[in-house]
């Protein structure tokens, strides 16, 4: 019986390893086929630098709010956080504060408004779905009072680099700050005690409670982060069009949680990796564009995303029961 | 073996003829034949992973055998889903209720087969309500088909989910481990509808870890062991010893193993505590002791302890630790004063089950696995294997998901979580609730181990053999207030149930 049980282990331990590794080789067979059928302009720089910019500020979030995800939460307001710290980084440029000062400011505005939801949830004990949807529209409204609804120019050397430049004149910098996110979030995630906090908070939260974790803390660091994860996402969104706007971000909430979720993020939390989450970004990402450099209407390009993230989660949902029948 | 029969073979309603079933890797059944007359009640007992519920699940239809043969009233049957085998009049009640909280009484019983009233096809409410008030007749039960399932106990629950079996004609009813979570008044109330619905002749089976039910309301027991069956025996020609046996395999001399540790002084004391759910509680713990808190459900046993574990708040009174008064406001605060709760629902409260063996064993202890913020894996490895060893956690390897252990050895887990935190004063809810006699056993010897070694108990139970042989000293609660102390020696099942009354 023993010997039968390690067996089931090792099964078991396969199966979520392949979960990851199935998305990353659905990647690199999508991304070899759009290479081909694409040619030459998928495979070329002025295409493949944008798109990594412009995923990255999808993957920087995507990254933290997988941590929140994990614990049992949900963050909807990264959206308007990022349309306000757009508007907010064009208008304190606009008076003329420095580049780096307006990056402090605009980050601080993000750990303000993960401050407010993290607030929320935990200590007054909204849902997270109903205080973040709610936030969600607070941030946004307030970006077009300050702006009047008007697009604001934000040009600056430092602005300008977050989102354009180019490291050693070949990486673009979003791409940096895209891979140092994931190597942090993964280390937290995969091998610290905060992570495995945040893990067993989202596999059982009473349990944790009545182990001593401070579950509220957890959670509340959680939704901090992720609201200064959002801003610098609304940075490099800024940088990248050269303007600060406050329809920035609008609907982007969707698309990162759509990303978290393929990469296999339970929603209710305890089951979710950081590969999983990049392998998630990169294929709704690449497929997008593709499908937007092929002249794909914008309709129909609409209706792909969201049948890929239906047909992924579907296997999921089809492989777990499986599993269950076996045992 | 023999007494198989009780009455002539015309009154034979089920038999279940050579049941096999494989799972990948484990022959779950093998073999197994069992039969069931007309008004009887037939008892099933083994150990977890004796194959009960496999059984049961085949004859609900939410397995299908692999082999083997069930005739109803003599006529074979192939039950390929639970559709069928509602319709050949099989009802099973388990372990878990599944009534609808916020419904009443009589929508839960004729839940999905309301009543309807034509030619508008609504529901006929006071037909509903009439028809639910003569079933809890039959069952000669007090209940307001028009209360709200919410407001009521879970033995009241119970007695809901047996209305709702017996409203669709059933000839078989199964039960599940029916008084895990009942009091002992409960489990009588429980039996004296067992008995109504046996005289009308329905045959029931009933599963059950406790021996003293078994004798006190089966006609006839079947025991299995690792997917076979052992024998089926005349209850009043068995013995819990020979039945015991016959469970395990081996011979058992005492069910309640009680050692003599010397007690020392008082390590924590409690004055005039007041919390949701208890009102002014005094009383002392001494090391090297096992106090028993005992009460029916409702005695605010639970919320006392809860609040001695920082998770229901304070609101009067004192809490002393080794002298010192200590407020305790969290869990993290009673972990620090080397408090540990094993809690009553361990798979909710206890437990995150998809998590790892290991990882549960630290989890009231992350902080210590390593010294910077990183988890230091192989330390971890290390800590959870050491206390699998030393407690005896039957688990293929420390990463297996705690999910897939037995009750006794997720209990185990549990208990391995405080024993690393090293906790002093270690309180248990029910700690042997749905655990299988050998794992019983070893906890009990687990809890007198720590003893010896310094350690002091709380424990509360229900169970009052269990109470009785293990406790040095019980005190008993009622209604939320302290009604009466005893010493284990001048403490009587008919006294404690007696002062849980008052």
């Amino acid at each position: 019986m023993v010997e039968i049980k390690t067996v089931e282990v090792s099964q078991k331990k396969k199966t979520r390893l392949n979960n990851t590794v199935i998305l990353f080789i659905i990647l690199v067979v999508m991304f070899a086929l759009f290479s081909y059928v694409g040619r030459p302009f998928f495979f070329s720089k002025l295409n493949l630098i944008p798109m990594v910019s412009n995923l990255s500020f999808v993957g920087i979030i995507a990254a933290v709010l997988t941590m929140v995800m994990v614990s049992g939460e949900i963050d909807f307001s990264i959206g308007g956080n990022i349309g306000l710290t757009a508007c907010l980084t064009a208008l304190l440029l606009e008076r003329g504060l420095p580049g780096w000062l307006v990056v402090i400011i605009a980050i601080a505005g993000g750990f303000a408004m993960g401050a407010f939801n993290g607030m929320l949830v935990t200590v007054v004990g909204v849902n997270s779905i109903i205080a973040t949807i709610g936030t969600m529209f607070i941030w946004r409204g307030i970006g077009y009072t300050l702006t009047n609804g008007e697009s604001i120019l934000a040009l600056n050397p430092v602005i300008d680099y977050i989102g354009r430049g180019m490291v050693f004149q070949v990486i673009p910098f979003p791409i940096i700050l895209l891979v140092v996110t994931f190597v942090i979030t993964y280390v937290i995630m995969n091998h610290s005690k905060w992570g495995r906090r945040i893990y067993a908070i989202g596999a059982n939260p009473l349990a944790s409670f009545l182990s001593g974790i401070n579950v509220k803390k957890v959670k509340f660091i959680g939704f901090l982060f992720c609201g200064a994860a959002a801003a610098l996402g609304g940075l490099v969104l800024t940088s990248l069009s050269a303007v600060g706007m406050p329809q920035h971000g609008q609907g982007q909430e969707l698309v990162i949680i759509s990303a978290i979720i393929l990469g296999g993020t339970a929603l209710g939390g305890g089951r979710g990796q950081i590969l999983g989450t990049l392998a998630g970004v990169l294929i709704l990402s690449v497929l997008y564009n593709f499908l937007t450099i092929m002249n794909i209407y914008y309709f129909y390009i609409q209706m792909v995303q969201g049948s890929v993230l239906i047909l992924v989660v579907s296997t999921y949902e089809i492989r777990q029961a499986v599993a269950r029948r076996r045992t | 073996m023999g007494g198989d029969k009780v009455s002539d073979n015309n009154s034979m309603i089920l038999r279940m003829e050579n049941i096999t079933k494989i799972f990948p890797g484990v022959k779950a059944l093998d073999d197994v034949s069992i039969d069931l007359y007309k008004g009887e009640v037939l008892g099933i007992l083994g150990e977890n992973g004796a194959g009960k519920s496999t059984l049961i699940k085949i004859l609900a239809g939410n397995y299908i055998k692999d082999s083997g043969d069930i005739f109803i009233d003599g006529e074979k049957f192939e039950i390929k889903g639970p559709a069928e085998a509602m319709a050949s009049g099989i009802r099973v009640i388990y372990q878990e209720l599944n009534t609808i909280n916020n419904l009443t009484v009589a929508e839960n019983i004729f839940v999905g087969e309301q009543i309807i009233k034509s030619p508008l096809k609504i529901v006929d409410w006071k037909g509903m309500t009439k028809k639910a008030e003569d079933l809890l007749a039959v069952m000669n039960v007090k209940l307001d088909p028009n209360a709200i399932i919410g407001d009521l106990t879970v033995s009241e629950k119970q007695v809901v989910e047996i209305a709702k079996a017996i409203s669709q004609e059933a000839k078989i009813l199964v039960m599940d481990e029916p008084t895990a979570a009942l009091s002992e008044e409960e489990t009588q109330s429980l039996f004296k509808i067992i008995r109504t619905l046996k005289s009308k002749g329905v045959a029931v089976i009933y599963i059950s870890h406790r021996l003293k039910e078994i004798f006190e309301i089966t006609d006839r027991v079947t025991v299995l062991r690792d997917g076979k069956k052992v024998g089926t025996l005349k209850t009043k020609e068995s013995d819990s010893n020979k039945l015991v046996e016959m469970m395990v395999g081996r011979d058992i001399k005492d069910m309640y193993p009680k050692r003599h540790v010397p007690i020392g002084e008082i390590v924590m004391e409690v004055n005039n505590l007041t919390a949701a759910g208890f009102d002014n509680i005094s009383f002392n713990l001494k090391k090297g002791e096992i106090l028993g808190i005992f009460g029916l459900l409702g005695s605010g046993r639970s919320s006392l302890v809860n609040a001695l574990f920082g998770a229901n708040k304070i609101k009067n009174g004192d809490i002393f630790i080794n002298g010192k008064k200590l407020k305790i406001k969290s869990p993290s605060m009673a972990r620090d004063a080397r408090i540990g709760l094993v809690p009553l629902d361990r798979k909710a409260e206890g437990l995150a089950l998809m998590m790892g063996v290991k990882e549960n064993i630290t989890l009231a202890n992350i902080a210590d696995l390593g010294k910077s913020f990183l988890i230091a894996r192989r330390q971890e490895y290390k800590k959870a294997g050491k206390w699998v060893e030393e407690i005896g956690i039957r688990t293929p390897s420390v990463d297996q998901e705690v999910n897939s252990l037995s009750g006794g050895n997720q209990q185990k887990v549990v208990l391995a979580k405080w024993l690393e935190s090293g906790s002093q004063i270690i309180i248990l809810n029910e700690p042997t609730r749905g655990v299988d006699v050998g794992a019983k056993i070893e906890i009990y010897k687990l809890m007198q181990d720590l003893c010896e070694k310094g350690s002091s108990i709380i424990m509360i139970s229900s169970e009052l053999p269990e109470i009785l042989s293990i406790a040095d000293r019980i005190i008993v609660m009622s209604k939320g207030r302290f009604t009466e102390e005893y010493k284990v020696c001048d403490a009587s099942e008919e006294g404690l149930l007696r002062s849980a009354c008052l």
